[in-house]
């Protein structure tokens, strides 16, 4: 009883340490609060900058080499811009490679490694794609919005490649690199075409497992003077 | 140095801390704002960037690792 009173009046030192332990867990847990806000917020701020700025590059390459050959070179900048009108995000520039460094830019990446991915003017092939769900942009945030059906276009310098989902995978290993193959068996697809694959991580917020929409080619449409975009888009 | 231990009469770090801020009320707040600001960048600037791909949080691919 004594003990305890005079404890209450001037803290012993196991009170101060309790007081300290204290005050570190709630720093701690502002800390681990900023980390999300930083996560699902600032990532994004930073991300959609960098990719406005790398997308705007292209378009002026674009404008600028109007009158030039033909030819669908990557620049580094990008190859082109995914529009898929179900995530409802406008356009999405995409870039070779799936590194970090890439996706973190708000892009799509092209996959070059574990399998190489076809471009979409390849005669066949599987045009395989991944970009973050959530922060860094989150450009496939909404690919559970995607559905049978729904379009998938691809934009380049001189033509609009329209893709209809066919097939939907919306949990499988992070390992399942497979589902990449040129023919991707898993869609259930056996002979060989012009296939786009989009990936990214399931459910929202972890990155336990992946998300696949698979899409075939359904037309190509030249780029007219005014780039009007294809129905799918209107 | 005081001869008074740490601990003694307080209660944890952030009142020590507020105690040993130069001025008024009003002075120790506007600073420890200007501090708590000066956090919040270095953790957003450094610490985050640093710590974010150790964390499993972000993996969008797939791969053989």
């Amino acid at each position: 009883m004594e003990a305890s009173v005079l404890r209450r009046r001037r803290p012993g030192p196991i009170a101060a340490a309790v007081s300290l332990l204290g005050e570190l867990l709630i720093t701690a847990g502002l800390v681990l609060g900023l980390f999300v806000v930083y996560s699902l917020w600032w990532t994004n701020v930073l991300a959609d900058r960098a990719a406005n700025r790398q997308g705007d590059r292209v378009r002026d390459d674009w404008a600028a080499s109007q009158n030039e050959a033909p030819g669908e070179l990557d620049t580094g900048d990008g190859i082109g811009f995914l529009h898929v009108p179900a995530m409802r995000n406008g356009e999405v520039l995409v870039e070779k490679g799936t590194s970090s460094e890439v996706l973190n830019d708000g892009v799509a990446g092209y996959y070059t490694e574990p399998i190489k991915s076809a471009l979409p003017q390849d005669k066949t092939g599987n045009f395989t794609l991944a970009a973050h769900r959530d922060g860094h942009g989150a450009k496939f945030h909404n690919i559970d919005k995607l559905k049978k059906g729904d379009p998938i276009v691809f934009e380049t310098k001189n033509d609009w490649f329209v893709y209809k989902v066919y097939a939907i995978l919306p949990e499988t290993s992070k390992y399942n690199v497979k589902v990449l193959q040129p023919i991707p068996k898993e869609s259930g697809k056996t002979k060989a075409g012009r296939y786009i694959t989009l990936t990214t991580c399931t459910p929202v917020y972890t990155s336990r497992y992946r998300y696949v929409v698979w899409g075939e080619l359904v037309r190509v449409e030249k780029v007219n003077s005014k780039r009007t975009p294809p129905v799918e888009l209107r | 140095m005081s001869v008074v231990p740490w601990y003694d009469g307080r209660d944890g770090m952030y009142s020590w801390f507020w105690r040993h801020l130069p001025g008024n009320a009003w002075v120790k707040a506007l600073i420890s704002l200007v501090l708590a600001l000066a956090v919040v960048y270095v953790l957003f600037q450094y610490v985050f960037p640093w710590a974010e791909p150790l964390l499993p949080f972000n993996d969008v691919t797939v791969d053989n690792q």
